[in-house]
């Protein structure tokens, strides 16, 4: 998007996600929600395929899911909300309908702050079961019912977002609240949350938004990222001509970074919503609104505030893709510890392509964390020792010592005991060897202080503390 | 209110399905006697009156999230089916 391009038209985004929640069971049936590795159609209930005479019933834990997802987007929990039925053909639904919250839905107004600080209007969200999935093949495609009514909480944002990085900004962002708040698996490529970006364009004199088009499924934030940029260029070119944009569904793919026309969209009436006469409505009360409410911990946007001027902000958006991590680093900085070194150990870790694994493994303790940079501090550890504990106390086999056994039994720990270093130190000036040095250095160059330290570390094993060894050696060579 | 050919034909399009020109008559004739017959609701003044979702006046119903066994089982689903490959169900291709 060029700056000339960009002043011409104004693009207006707003974007549709579907988060698939983490309960044990499907919204309206009581068989095992979580399908991974399982085989097709194994996690199915009648209820799912509509036979005739089943009724739906509602999951308590998803509307305490979808309260808690709520407080993670600071929204208004509405007390009283409703199902209803939206219809439409299409064999991943063998009901012929959709049960989804359409005029009453559970969540209200909220918002989500970008890490720029702007803040995402969030329109509503509601709660509504998934469809199945389907496998096109040449002549026919194959139907796998597995997913058909995992819980989904859509969550429509209002039209407040104005460039292709900010839509991936909001996404992102949007993700990290549905992780922190323990909602969602949160697993992108596996469809756990999908955003459906819809795209107009119009003069900047123009009151009015223009015809917009909807990009269906995207499921990582680059792809949302290019398809925007991809919107922007064609529906530009079609403005530019003088023609009109066609409110459509379209698709993106990520091999031919493209857009295409999937089929036009279905005038609202089409769907045929009705009320599900099947679910009673829900009339929460305040204290259980507010008790799953509370439920939800920090969230990114906290830790920005907590640990502003202490972590620098490049580093921190790298670890805040970590729950489990942050709220470690949180802990160490309550009790005041070197909070900066600690986060950029693992900073450095997360960068290492070889080291991204580690995080699958238990994280650290605050405790073990707080040791970790205090041998450091102390100079007990030197800056590789200390990074190579960091990275041996993932290892489950070492997970429960602290760092000062480990940094024993992998013999780390530098010697910092001056009289025992200066015994090593008047073994090295007696030794002939470096008598040229010393002499040297005496009469003034000091660069040779390097060799001598050298000599005093070979002769620690690599135990001794350079710093102390450097000052021990100047003040006996004054 | 008149139901159209328009109205058959967009019917049949939003379910999938094609008919005979003699099913559109009959459905033609069906559906207004239905539309005429519940058209005796709006002699009714339903000012100021809620929309009715459920007759029974319950609400909160809801389950604990407990796995239950299911009656009918995966083998029971695709014997419903036309034709299944690999224990999914073979449909027409759709996209």
């Amino acid at each position: 998007m060029t700056e000339e391009k960009n002043q011409k038209y104004q693009i207006t985004i707003g974007i549709e996600c579907h988060v698939q929640l983490n309960t044990k069971t499907k919204l309206f049936s009581e068989v095992d929600n979580d399908a991974r590795g399982k085989e097709p159609n194994s996690c199915v209930s009648p209820v799912d395929y509509a036979l005739p005479g089943m009724l739906p019933r509602l999951n308590g834990e998803a509307v305490k899911t979808a309260i808690r997802a709520g407080a993670a987007m600071r929204a208004k929990i509405n007390p009283m909300s409703r199902f209803d039925r939206k219809h439409y053909f299409y064999p991943d639904s063998p009901k012929g309908y959709q049960i989804t919250q359409f005029y009453h839905p559970i969540i209200g107004e909220g918002s989500i702050i970008l890490p720029s600080g702007k803040k995402i209007r969030i329109e509503h969200a509601h709660l509504e079961g998934d469809a199945g999935k389907l496998s096109h093949f040449d002549t026919y495609s194959l139907v796998d019912l597995n997913r058909v009514d995992t819980p989904l909480l859509e969550i429509v944002s209002m039209p407040d977002i104005s460039s292709a990085e900010e839509a991936r900004d909001y996404c992102k962002e949007l993700w990290r609240s549905m992780i922190y708040a323990n909602v969602t698996n949160g697993d992108l490529y596996n469809g756990n949350m999908r955003f459906d970006v819809n795209i107009s364009l119009k003069k900047p004199e123009d009151k009015k938004l223009g015809t917009r088009a909807e990009i269906k499924n995207l499921n990582s934030f680059r792809s949302i990222e290019r398809a925007v940029l991809y919107e922007y260029e064609r529906q530009s070119k079609i403005l530019d001509s003088g023609e009109k944009v066609v409110q459509e569904t379209r698709g993106w793919s990520d091999a031919t970074g493209k857009t295409t026309s999937q089929r036009s969209k279905e005038e609202a009436q089409d769907y045929r919503y009705m009320p599900e006469p099947d679910l009673p409505p829900l009339n929460l009360a305040k204290d259980f609104i507010d008790a799953e409410y509370s439920k939800c911990p920090k969230l990114p946007n906290d830790y920005r505030t907590e640990f502003k001027d202490i972590i620098p902000s490049d580093t921190l958006e790298i670890l805040l893709d970590y729950p489990e991590l942050v709220k470690v680093l949180s802990e160490i900085n309550v009790a005041n510890k070197p909070i900066g070194y600690i986060s950029n150990l693992f900073a450095s870790v997360l960068l290492a392509e070889e080291n991204q694994s580690l995080l699958n493994d238990q994280l650290p303790t605050s405790a073990q964390l707080t040791e970790l940079a205090e041998m450091k501090e102390k100079k007990e550890l030197s800056s590789t020792s200390a990074k190579e504990v960091f990275v041996k106390l993932f290892e489950p086999k070492h997970a429960s010592k602290s760092p000062r056994e480990l940094a024993k039994e992998l013999n780390l720990i530098q010697e910092n005991d001056t009289g025992a270093l200066e015994k090593i130190v008047d073994d090295v000036l007696a030794n002939p060897a470096t008598k040229k040095a010393q002499e040297d250095y005496k009469a003034g160059q000091e660069k040779v202080l390097g060799f001598l330290v050298g000599q005093v570390m070979k002769e620690s094993k690599g135990k001794a503390n350079p710093g102390a060894v450097s000052e021990i050696l100047k003040n006996k060579l004054k | 209110m008149e139901i159209t050919d328009k109205d058959i034909n967009h019917l049949a399009d939003l379910s999938n399905t094609s008919l005979s020109s003699e099913e559109k008559e009959a459905l033609k004739q069906d559906l207004g006697n239905i539309l005429k017959y519940i058209g005796k609701l709006d002699e009714l003044n339903t000012d100021g009156v809620e929309p009715t979702y459920q007759v029974f006046e319950m609400e909160n119903v809801w389950r604990n999230d407990e796995i239950a066994a299911q009656d009918a089982n995966r083998e029971e689903l695709l014997n419903l089916t036309k034709e299944e490959i690999e224990n999914q169900i073979k449909v027409p291709k759709v996209l």
